[in-house]
């Protein structure tokens, strides 16, 4: 496998395009460069200015298409590459800290320098990494007709929906190790669950969706945020801030470890303060991992709810296809997986409600250890 | 009666040891192996007062520590950096340079709690700091906190680290890949940071150097975030540029000071050349007999002696022969010690400490202590053939000396043509200035890596720059391929991976070894050995040293990145036999090169081991073979090459042998050109001659002559078609040899002028690279051949 073929792999693989996906250049070239013996690559000296002061126009940065066997894909780069720099609105590129490199600026026509530069400049980043710029740039006008988008947009890229579903219980709950001993009003419980945008941690992954269920005027209340852009974010991180008071005791499934830091950074990044710092956090993940260890295949959410609430869900969209989910919306407006995450989601949370009340202290463990 | 007592008693007393006897007598026994001796001479110190403002604590705790005045550079460093003033303290080994930025940075945290980041190239150099700070620490009880952040530091330490390390002591790839990526997690840090301090900037050259320039722009973006603008303190040994280099790094005005104020006693260097011992052959002896006799002769003498050895396996060897004169009562200590990579930290450690307090006589090292490891004042220095440059021979002298007694360096050559060419002209060592340090970060393919792990950290808005680069068309790449997402003004990250993973700074694969010691049933490790040196010292039969002790490996796990060995008893070493073959899997791109052709493509280079020697200790004899079966070492890399037809060569030259050479010598200066176009490392820019067809190719025998070597079996050297290749030694290519297909007519050129204006009359390693001693007087000088072959390639 070609080396650079490989390093746009990488790409692509973090783009979450699935390899087979991007079979580049490989094939078409491959045959071209068996097909050029010397005398073909002869035909190339003629093709491509080789004389020394041609040569010095070479330079890193010059406007000169470099010459590819495949030509054709080359002339494509240059002409694709102009539409979305004129859209962008970037012609400003570069054109001092390229002229100190070049002095074979004087070859063009002053006026178009910037743009042609600009340009030469993607045509060869994208024929170092072998890109090919028409299939990435796929128009973003759905051709199915989507679904619309479910709830309210409260603010520029970013809806909320509520739902409410009938509570039976309204007594204090006694959630596992909890502090003191003593039941804490139902009030006080806010079960929360974020949609990243993937797994990989550090500061370029977001939350695009916040959940939360919560009881509230005797009824089990389920309220979702989610970014139809990334402008919403900011008005989001202050939304859920306002779902929360300080006696509030947040409930989470492994959110100790990774919703909470992770939200922790994005208050950061928009410097907003972190408004679950010095909450109480139960998370129900580990007393769940004591309890039901061994005792089925593992301690997924999921698979909990299946054996011990007995829960079934139909249609559910897995949690790790959330993020690819939401990329084909901002890309493409695909609404069709954008809403089974928010259904997930409200699942997750409402099933976290309904955990909590399962694990409730107060009620016998011999009653939650034998449900199964 | 009494003053004969006296005269008894005072004969009776050992000499004290002094150098200055040593080098008398190497003189005198040994006047025709010393082909150059020149002294550097001593120097007073200079010296200035411990600022006035200096915090008192830190005041009390220096001269708890007995330093109660400053070298006339540290001073200087002191009131540069307070000052605000980006500095660069270039001053030889063991000069106090750490006290240059432990002084305001440790002030600073004293006095308003600022923080400090140290880089270092290595975790032992880290440690070493670190081990520093606390003593200066306890001495004035200043309640700092210091702490290494590394791939070693555990992960209950790191939050606390994170949040209350007064100066954080870390690595550049730690930097690159566990911290900024996380810089939320690090926001009390960076509001408050208000130095960074890099040490050993001479070993950022080339991609590495690259490398890190980049890691430090987007430690810029980030410390904007956060609104701090630390003040850069770097260090460096001698180099030709340190400020241009500085500068280079941070992209900022640095203010160099290279005035030592330290004193150092004169200096002797020697320029010895290993007796000829077959005059029919022109064979001499080898550079390691010279090496472990001088070494003898000075610890004998009561002096304390490093001896820098070429490999590891060497190391070993060195170590074996001083032990075997120095250490055969193993009811005392052991007065011959080794040092270099691949030992357990702790062993490291260890022998540090006792080089320190002086138990140790003699000391077997790699290039490991090039950089700046606390080892104590020494007496003599041995080199075992050239470093490679002059700085680094320079670095490795510098180990050397005391303040009040002259101190030896002696380079033993090996028989190596560059080795030959140095004793032979002794004035071109002492003149050559110190190499340069050069480094290339806005080259693209480096900087595409590093744009993509900025947007990963803090999104790009419309205007932003990065460093000097104006990134817009690396973002529209990246949107391309969907890594970011343009909304508005703003290119957010939106791919689900961790980009600073897939980036490494330094070409080196990951996975190290670990050596297991399964004697009498233990399971004990007692040694590391990197990935890419694992193929050729721990193959299954290789005989592995520690301390000189030899292990037998007996099974090698390679995926598991186990060797199991058991203690052993041979009176033999091992060595690998390698080769390295190089194959065109695609041309991308070709033109005429005056009566040949450049081309520019993807090459393949393999790397294997085929099989190893036994080597008797002392009678270096070839006792024996042995097969090794590992996997190929692969390499799929870009490269550019030259080549001409035979016809071509076959016109030009009288003997295909004259061809060859002129062809070895075009290739030399066409790689010295090319290496210096792109700002690149010797280590970063490969060179092969062989083939067109790669079936065979060009070495240097031991004599400087070209020889052609079958790649493959039945490969037909009659027919052959030379080609020179340049590559970049890193998978996947970085993007040198790009740039340089498109200039390659400009390379013939200025190699043809470089070879052309060089003074030297037959050649010389400046320009075609080291030629015999025969080849000087010859009518037909391969410094005219290469010009020919150069001449070839430019076409008229």
């Amino acid at each position: 496998m070609s080396a650079l073929v490989e390093k746009l792999q990488r790409l692509r693989r973090e783009a979450g395009v699935r390899q087979d996906a991007a079979s580049p250049r490989g094939g078409a070239v491959a045959a071209a460069a068996s097909a050029v013996p010397v005398a073909a690559d002869m035909a190339g000296a003629r093709r491509r200015p080789d004389s020394p002061d041609a040569a010095a126009t070479q330079m890193p940065g010059a406007a000169g298409s470099p010459a590819l066997p495949a030509g054709s894909a080359d002339a494509g780069a240059v002409g694709a590459g102009r539409r979305p720099l004129a859209a962008a609105g970037t012609t400003k590129l570069a054109a001092g800290e390229l002229a100190s490199r070049d002095a074979a600026a004087a070859a063009l026509p002053s006026a178009a320098m910037p743009v042609a530069r600009a340009v030469a400049e993607l045509a060869r980043l994208r024929r170092l990494l072998d890109l090919r710029p028409a299939r990435s740039l796929a128009p973003r006008t759905a051709p199915a007709p989507e679904p619309p988008l479910s709830g309210d947009c409260i603010a520029p890229g970013l809806y909320a929906i509520e739902r409410r579903y009938a509570a039976v219980a309204t007594a204090p709950l006694l959630p596992p190790r909890w502090c003191d001993g003593a039941p804490v009003a139902r009030e006080r419980f806010l079960c929360f669950d974020t949609e990243t945008t993937g797994l990989a941690g550090g500061s370029g992954t977001r939350a695009f969706m916040i959940g939360a269920a919560d009881w509230h005027g005797g009824e089990l209340r389920v309220r979702q945020l989610y970014l139809t852009a990334m402008a919403g974010e900011a008005a989001m991180l202050d939304a859920f801030a306002a779902w929360l008071r300080p006696d509030t005791v947040l409930v989470s499934y492994n959110g100790r470890s990774y919703d909470a830091p992770l939200l922790a950074t994005r208050y950061r990044l928009q410097r907003l303060a972190d408004p679950l710092r010095g909450l109480a956090h139960v998370d129900l993940l580990h007393p769940v991992r004591r309890v039901y260890r061994g005792r089925w295949e593992n301690c997924r959410l999921a698979t909990i709810e299946r054996n011990v609430l007995r829960i079934v869900r139909d249609d559910d969209l897995p949690g790790s296809e959330a993020p690819a989910a939401w990329r084909s919306y901002l890309r493409a407006g695909k609404t069709t997986d954008l809403l089974r995450v928010l259904e997930h989601n409200r699942q997750d949370v409402a099933t976290l409600a309904r955990l909590l009340e399962h694990m409730d202290q107060n009620a016998t463990p011999a009653a939650w250890l034998t449900s199964a | 009666m009494s003053t004969d007592l006296a005269r008894l008693i005072a004969e009776r007393q050992p000499a004290p040891p002094d150098p200055a006897r040593l080098l008398a007598r190497l003189a005198r026994r040994y006047a025709d192996r010393i082909t150059g001796h020149f002294t550097v001479p001593a120097r007073e110190g200079r010296y200035a007062e411990l600022p006035a403002e200096l915090a008192p604590a830190l005041r009390t705790a220096l001269q708890t520590r007995g330093i109660r005045q400053l070298y006339s550079h540290q001073a200087q460093a002191w009131e540069s950096v307070r000052a605000g003033r980006h500095t660069v303290v270039v001053t030889p080994t063991a000069s106090g340079k750490s006290l240059c930025y432990t002084l305001p940075v440790v002030d600073a945290a004293l006095r308003t709690r600022a923080k400090a980041l140290y880089l270092f190239p290595t975790k032992a150099l880290a440690q070493d700091q670190v081990a520093e700070l606390l003593e200066l620490n306890r001495a004035g009880d200043l309640g700092l906190r210091a702490h290494t952040f590394d791939g070693d530091t555990p992960g209950d330490a790191r939050q606390a680290i994170r949040l209350h390390g007064d100066i954080v002591v870390s690595n550049p790839d730690m930097l690159h890949q566990g911290v900024l990526p996380h810089h939320t997690k690090w926001a009390q840090f960076f509001e408050n940071l208000r130095y960074v301090v890099i040490d050993e900037i001479h070993s950022y050259r080339g991609v590495f150097g690259s490398h890190l320039a980049n890691v430090l722009r987007r430690l810029a973006r980030i410390c904007a975030f956060y609104g701090t603008q630390p003040t850069f303190i770097l260090c460096s040994a001698t180099i030709g540029n340190p400020r241009e280099h500085a500068e280079a790094l941070i992209g900022q005005p640095v203010n160099a000071i290279s005035e030592s104020g330290a004193p150092v006693g004169e200096k002797h260097v020697l320029l010895w050349n290993p007796p000829v011992i077959n005059a029919d052959l022109g064979l001499r002896a080898s550079a390691r007999s010279q090496v472990t006799r001088i070494a003898r002769a000075a610890i004998r003498a009561g002096l304390k002696a490093l001896l820098f050895a070429p490999s590891r396996l060497m190391v070993e060897v060195l170590t074996k022969y001083l032990k075997d004169v120095f250490d055969h009562d193993p009811r005392k200590p052991a007065r011959i010690h080794a040092y270099r990579g691949g030992y357990l930290p702790t062993e490291r450690r260890r022998t540090e400490q006792l080089m320190r307090s002086g138990a140790v006589d003699g000391l077997v090292s790699t290039s490991a202590l090039e950089l700046g490891v606390d080892i104590g004042a020494l007496d003599v220095v041995l080199l075992q053939g050239y470093p490679g440059s002059i700085a680094a021979t320079w670095q490795r002298f510098g180990r050397a000396g005391r303040r009040q007694q002259a101190a030896i360096g002696v380079l033993v050559a090996s028989s190596q043509p560059l080795d030959q060419y140095i004793v032979r002209h002794p004035e071109f060592f002492r003149d050559a200035p110190p190499e340069q340090a050069r480094i290339a970060p806005d080259q693209p393919l480096i900087l595409l890596d590093h744009i993509r792990c900025a947007a990963f950290e803090l999104p790009f808005v419309d205007g932003d720059g990065f460093g000097p680069v104006e990134p817009a068309a690396y973002l529209q790449v990246l949107a391309d391929s969907d890594v970011v997402h343009r909304e508005g003004q703003r290119w957010e990250w939106i791919a689900d991976a961790y980009p600073a993973n897939a980036v490494n700074l330094r070409a080196v694969a990951d996975g190290n070894f670990v050596v297991v010691d399964r004697s009498d049933g233990r399971q004990a490790i007692i040694a590391e050995v990197d990935y890419s040196s694992a193929a050729l010292t721990l193959y299954e039969g290789a005989i592995h040293m520690v301390q000189s002790l030899p292990y037998q490996v007996e099974k090698l796990d390679w995926d598991g990145r186990k060797a199991y060995v058991t203690r052993t008893n041979v009176d033999y070493y091992t060595d690998a036999i390698d080769y390295t073959r190089l194959k065109v899997l695609e041309r991308f791109d070709g033109v005429r090169a005056g009566q040949g052709n450049a081309y520019h493509g993807e090459v393949h280079v393999v790397r294997r081991v085929a099989g190893y020697k036994k080597i008797r200790y002392y009678t270096h004899e070839n006792i024996g073979y042995g097969p090794v079966t590992l996997p190929d070492q692969e390499l799929h890399t870009t490269a550019l090459w030259w080549q001409l037809p035979q016809e071509a060569l076959d016109e030009a030259f009288a003997s295909r042998q004259d061809a060859l050479d002129g062809f070895l010598g075009a290739a030399t200066a066409l790689h010295t050109v090319a290496s210096v176009r792109v700002m690149a490392e010797a280590r970063d820019l490969m060179k092969s001659v062989g083939s067109g067809d790669a079936s065979a190719f060009v070495e240097r025998d031991q004599r400087g002559r070209g020889q052609w070597r079958a790649a493959e079996a039945g490969a037909d050297a009659e027919r052959f078609t030379p080609t020179v290749y340049l590559y970049d030694n890193y998978p996947g290519g970085v993007g040198l040899s790009d740039p340089l297909f498109r200039v390659q007519a400009e390379l013939v050129r200025e190699a043809a002028a470089l070879v052309d204006a060089c003074s030297c009359r037959a050649g010389c390693p400046a320009c075609i690279g080291p030629v015999l001693a025969a080849a000087e007087d010859a009518a037909a000088t391969p410094k005219a051949q290469a010009l020919r072959v150069l001449a070839l390639l430019r076409g008229p």
